[in-house]
């Protein structure tokens, strides 16, 4: 009783002193960030100086908002290509997964160079004119990643079945789509819109390659000029990027514990 | 009873449909007729081609071959989500993310019914399957038997043509199976909807149908009352299939007449014709045997092997010289004091028997 005892308070006490090191390692150089952010003029006292001043410069809002807007615009693309695609592949094409499956993964392994040059090349000449076409882009990239988010939560739930259920009702493949299988893999859907999106806004390489502006490409180019501001624009990209996964997590956790699938 | 749908009930024809997955005949040349507001139940062991056929009809499964007819209109080509059926599914298939009302509506918002239309119709139906109360809830709030109804709430909603069920009974509970049985065929007679009903289970086939076809390799092999299906089997196999059967080794003496063990039988007018003199099985209930006195000389003597009491009745399993075990129904009051390894003396008390020859299994 007494070994068992100690064993317990050795394991939670492995467990705690882990836990305190790993964010310590995690927290250390935030914490560092943000009071070196923080730092007045000439390293003097504290102030909000330096993000004052990033706000205040030119191309953050716009680059801002280009960023999110198409960042949002990618992640609805994604779903709209991907959810019927994945819902058809796991009802009727089974045998083409793996070859879709394989397809899915080449962002992975073709180098970003090639796959920026090589795309912009196929790309109709009305969308290389356009930062639009880093929408097309950001959804080959975020392609590995929604493509195993949307298809483990398909296999999750009686797919089969409630589709039936709703075409013998009726309902028409579109309303299917929106009213019975989206709501049922609401979880695998927020985790790739979230992926789609924070892949997008953070997406430097084919950006730059390709010559366009955005806000990771704008902050190089602003950290150049003052370092504090710099460190300033690191925490401000990291704690959005916080707020961000935070308010997914809530709103995943929130719809999972309604919905309920059972088979 | 009111009838509480509007639309009057239909006809279902299968015309010679085939299914072919390959080289695999799920089913091969069915021909079935459902009279309006008429169950039939489709009966067999898996993979007979039984739920094969309800998807045909629901629209789920393309036939290779043959006719599909609704009211004499030809509906192969018609998508499921155009051909009015309501299914209610073995696994429920309650949409997880709507409420009870919402699920039931379903249908309803397809074919663009309003609001109010819907409501109405909704709280109908929930009162049909009586679960009022159960309204506001979500389907993994309510126990499998309450799901089923809803299912069944849902499919009746849209007032189908015809209703299809595919074994809707098998993931319940044996008591919960009983109610929810009764309560489909109560509300099927209310409703007056033509039903297809597919099961594995003869007991709820024959309680529930007013016809039962019975499958085997997707052929139909057999289609009749309950009642006839029982005692006039057409085929060996729905002999055996529906309710418990004994074989017994046997030899043909004449057209028509067989002897088994030490009597003389007659051979059922639907059975095959065999030879003078050839060896067959012959196919007999247990409520098809009766006790017999020692000195009858029909009478069959052999030792009892097996006593399972069934309440009213007693099934005793006897152990014969040239023959597998063969079962008894008898009333639990005439073998009370009957034992293991008494002595016992019985007859086949049918005026016909079925036959099959001894190498068809």
């Amino acid at each position: 009783m007494a070994e068992s005892m100690k064993q317990k308070y050795f394991k939670w006490s492995l467990v705690s002193v882990s836990s305190i090191l790993a964010s310590l390692i995690f927290l250390f150089p935030l914490l560092a960030a943000t009071i070196y952010s923080l730092k007045g003029k000439n390293g003097q006292g504290h102030s909000f100086d330096n993000y004052l001043w990033l706000v205040h410069q030119d191309g953050f809002f716009p680059n801002l908002f280009i960023t999110l807007k198409l960042a949002v615009l990618a992640a609805a693309l994604n779903l709209v290509l991907m959810v019927p695609t994945m819902v058809y592949l796991n009802l009727k094409g089974q045998r083409f997964k793996s070859i879709v499956d394989f397809i899915c993964i080449l962002p992975l392994i073709i180098p970003v160079v090639s796959l920026a040059i090589g795309a912009q090349v196929a790309m109709p000449s009305l969308l290389q004119n356009t930062e639009y076409e880093l929408v097309f882009f950001f959804v080959v990239i975020a392609l590995p990643y929604t493509y195993r988010a949307l298809d483990t939560s398909l296999q999750t739930v009686p797919l089969k079945t409630l589709v039936e259920a709703s075409r013998s009702l009726g309902a028409s493949w579109t309303r299917t789509i929106i009213r019975v299988i989206v709501p049922a893999i609401r979880g695998g859907i927020t985790g790739a819109l979230f992926l789609t999106f924070a892949l997008s806004i953070g997406e430097y390489t084919i950006t730059s390659l390709l010559h366009w502006e955005t806000f990771p490409t704008w902050t190089v180019v602003a950290a150049q000029q003052n370092i504090l501001g710099a460190i300033a624009i690191s925490v401000f990209s990291f704690v959005g990027a916080v707020i961000l996964l935070g308010t997914i997590a809530l709103v995943s956790r929130k719809s999972s514990s309604r919905v309920e699938v059972e088979e | 009873m009111s009838k509480q749908s509007s639309r009057v009930s239909s006809t279902l024809e299968l015309r010679g449909v085939s299914r072919h997955f390959g080289s695999v005949k799920a089913l091969d040349g069915l021909d079935l007729n459902l009279e309006p507001g008429e169950l039939v139940a489709l009966l067999g062991p898996s993979g007979c081609g039984k739920t094969t056929a309800l998807r045909i009809v629901a629209g789920l499964e393309v036939a290779t071959a043959g006719d599909l007819m609704v009211d004499g209109v030809r509906y192969n080509e018609t998508p499921a989500n155009d051909r009015d059926m309501g299914m209610v599914f073995q696994s429920y298939s309650l949409f997880p993310n709507l409420t009870v009302s919402e699920n039931i509506e379903y249908g309803l918002r397809a074919r663009k019914v309003d609001a109010t239309a819907r409501a109405k119709r909704a709280a109908t139906m929930l009162e049909l399957v009586a679960l009022e109360s159960k309204a506001k809830s979500y389907p993994h709030q309510l126990s499998g038997g309450q799901q089923q109804r809803v299912a069944l709430a849902r499919a009746l909603a849209v007032e189908p043509r015809v209703l299809l069920l595919d074994e809707p009974l098998s993931a319940l509970d044996a008591q919960v199976r009983g109610q929810i049985r009764e309560e489909i065929r109560r509300i099927q007679l209310d409703l007056g909807i033509t039903t297809l009903f597919v099961t594995h289970d003869q007991e709820e086939a024959m309680a529930i149908a007013d016809r039962v076809g019975v499958m085997n390799h997707g052929r139909l092999e057999q289609i009749d009352k309950p009642i006839a299906l029982y005692n006039k089997p057409a085929t060996p196999f729905v002999a055996s299939f529906v309710g418990l059967a004994n074989r017994i080794p046997a030899e043909v003496t004449a057209k028509g007449k067989a002897r088994v063990l030490n009597q003389k039988v007659e051979i059922s007018s639907t059975a095959e014709e065999f030879a003078e003199g050839e060896k067959i099985n012959i196919i007999v209930r247990p409520e098809s045997l009766e006790l017999s006195s020692e000195s009858d000389p029909d009478a069959v003597r052999g030792i009892v092997a097996l006593k399972s009491f069934l309440g009213p009745l007693t099934k005793v399993g006897v152990a014969v010289e040239g023959a597998p075990l063969i079962h008894l129904n008898i009333a639990s009051k005439d073998v009370r004091k009957l034992e293991i390894g008494d002595a016992i003396a019985f007859k086949i008390s049918a005026d016909e028997v079925m036959a099959e020859r001894v190498n068809i299994a």
